[in-house]
């Protein structure tokens, strides 16, 4: 027998209040752990998504909007720029890399994409690759011959469980126009993962409108300037302009970031108030129990146990329940986590919630101490029994 | 102090303080001495001292003035965990109401006393323990617990319990009130027998015939407290 065991022991015998108390402390634990690791999901996912491109070129409106749509595909699609703005800046001495941008409708939920292969092209200052899972990008296709081609990202694909050679459509004006999956992308954990790709000139080929239109239309253009020292001047004539508007994603971000500080800090208000209802919730229970066995307190003190021993095991026992509610907070919370990215994710912001994040062995151990203080002060209870005074016989 | 001489009290007095500079004298024993291995019952009225007498003898309450020995020690010029140490070595203590841990199976009942103890090895306890409850008849009762023993089962747990560091000293406080009279009977019986085997010194507060008949000296607290619940100054 030890001080442990017999802390154990004692926790077994009150079950359900220890699993309780237990479950009280991991539903705290999973709260804090749940919400740095969205925070930083999603601060993630946002900049991984909107930092390889410096510049996003739309029609006049919401910069917000337009970053969220064409980056994100968490807001409606900005109205059109003509396609002319994209040929213009492809052949632009100042642009390395532009990538232009058709968002349709969707299927199942999935949002159409139309870009052509520079999209999914590698590049050494890009963040996030591309790789195909299964299959072949759809290609380059003349705007007269549309192939009708569609590559899959990874969640689109296993959800609506289209395969290779599948052709799909949504809704019946689109029979005529199926699409057939000719690749599937790995997951990239990103918006591209719940996007439908396929070519500019099926997009054009699907829309009616666009189909009798000369100068065919786009949502956005992606531009990577060749220096930065270019992208003040491309982005002033580019909002000069009547028709577009140039908006640097890092300032959205900015503006998004600011947004979630706040949020942030209520939410640490509100964490810091479930906190300290846990730990009172901790100490009334081991209070309580102490309380109950203030009379076999003072018999294990007769049969010859040191005051310093009866503390130790309530203080073991309040340490057990810090650790066990701890470490199933810190699961708890990677598995909640789980389940909100899911849910995030079809927003269009994707969250790892198996990454580990710095902050949560600090959160364990400082749950681990304020849970074992907690059990301080029946500790202190137990120390103290007067063992006479809680031996006299049961009437 | 003869060698011989298990436990001695001198001029003991125990007083509980009533605020305002004065206590309630309860106790006052002038003169007690106990031989080694020998068997003396208490008795005496309710409300008597009887149990102040134990709790001073095992250390758990301090006499407000006097001398207790046990064996060779001063047991109040011990300091506090010294004295807890020394109970638990030196001292077996049997309860009126068995005081097991609820939580504790029968075996980890008469185990714990040897974890405040440490005089049995560690990897010898089980062992032990179970030797000594099966001694006391309750070898199919290793697992149980107390919730789920007889009351008389129960006691002979405690009494396994206070035999369990092979102390010199056992001190039982009507150990045997709240059975009934048979089981009473057969507990004193097992109770009397393993001490006068093992050759304890045994200290008992009991009404109970058998243990009258058995005993080597009786004393009467009212003979022996001549303390008359006086106001004294604190």
């Amino acid at each position: 027998m030890t001080i442990l065991t017999v802390a154990l022991k004692y926790l077994q015998g009150r079950l359900v209040a220890s699993v309780l108390t237990a479950v009280s402390i991991a539903l705290g634990v999973s709260l804090v752990v749940v919400s740095v690791l969205l925070a930083r999901g999603i601060k993630e996912s946002f900049i991984a998504g909107a930092t390889d491109y410096n510049l996003v070129v739309g029609a006049k409106g919401s910069p917000t909007q337009l970053v969220l749509g064409v980056v994100f595909r968490m807001d409606l699609a900005t109205p059109n720029i003509e396609y002319t703005t994209y040929r213009v800046l492809q052949q632009d001495p100042r642009v390395e890399v532009a990538v232009p941008i058709g968002l349709g409708d969707a299927y199942q939920g999935f949002r159409y994409v139309a870009t052509n292969s520079a999209y999914f092209a590698t590049y050494p200052w890009r963040r996030r690759t591309f790789a195909l899972s299964a299959g072949r990008l759809f290609a380059d296709d003349p705007p007269k011959d549309p192939t009708y081609e569609a590559v899959l990202g990874a969640e689109a694909a296993g959800s609506t469980g289209l395969r290779i050679g599948d052709r799909f459509y949504e809704g019946e004006e689109m029979a005529e126009y199926p699409l057939t999956v000719v690749g599937i992308l790995r997951t990239t954990h990103s918006a591209d993962d719940r996007a439908i790709f396929f070519s500019l000139s099926s997009y054009w080929g699907m829309n009616e409108v666009a189909r009798g239109l000369t100068v065919k239309p786009l949502t956005a253009v992606l531009i990577r300037p060749r220096r930065l020292s270019d992208l003040p001047s491309l982005h002033r004539e580019l909002n000069v302009s009547a028709e577009t508007q140039a908006v640097l994603p890092s300032g959205v971000l900015l503006t998004i970031f600011n947004m979630m500080a706040v949020a942030e800090d209520v939410l640490a208000m509100i964490l810091a108030i479930v906190g300290i209802i846990v730990l009172l919730y901790v100490l009334l229970s081991m209070y309580s129990a102490t309380l109950e066995r203030k009379r076999e307190i003072a018999t294990m003190r007769a049969l010859g146990a040191r005051r310093a021993t009866v503390l130790g095991i309530v203080l073991v026992e309040s340490c057990v329940l810090a650790v066990v509610g701890g470490v199933g907070g810190v699961l708890g919370g990677h598995a909640v986590a789980y389940f909100a990215g899911s849910l995030l994710a079809k927003s269009g912001l994707a969250t790892n919630p198996f990454l580990f994040d710095p902050l949560e062995p600090v959160v364990l151990v400082s749950v681990i101490l304020l849970g074992t203080l907690a059990g301080l002060l029946p500790a202190v209870l137990a120390y103290r029994t007067e063992v006479a005074e809680n031996l006299a016989p049961l009437s | 102090m003869s060698p011989r001489t298990a436990v001695a009290l001198h001029d003991v007095k125990k007083a509980f303080p009533l605020g305002d500079g004065v206590s309630l004298e309860v106790l006052y024993v002038e003169h007690l001495t106990l031989p080694a291995g020998t068997c003396t019952v208490l008795r005496g009225r309710s409300g008597s001292g009887k149990t102040t007498l134990l709790n001073l003898i095992a250390g758990v309450a301090v006499p407000s003035a006097g001398e207790v020995r046990v064996g060779d020690t001063d047991v109040f010029a011990l300091s506090e965990a010294r004295r807890d140490r020394f109970r638990a070595e030196q001292v077996g203590y049997v309860f009126q109401t068995f005081n097991l841990l609820s939580a504790l199976s029968a075996l980890e009942n008469v185990m714990l006393a040897m974890m405040f103890a440490e005089t049995v090895p560690r990897g010898l306890q089980r062992r032990r323990a179970a030797d000594l409850l099966v001694r006391l008849g309750l070898a199919e009762r290793l697992a149980h617990k107390p919730q789920h023993l007889s009351r008389g089962e129960q006691q002979r747990v405690a009494i396994a319990r206070a035999l369990a560091n092979s102390p010199p000293l056992i001190l039982a406080d009507e150990p045997c009130a709240s059975l009934d009279a048979r089981t009473a009977s057969e507990v004193m019986a097992i109770f009397l027998a393993v001490c006068r085997q093992d050759e304890k010194t045994l200290l008992l507060v009991s009404h109970d015939e058998d243990a009258l008949a058995g005993a080597d000296r009786v004393f009467d607290m009212a003979e022996l407290n001549r303390a008359e619940a006086r106001r004294v100054p604190a």
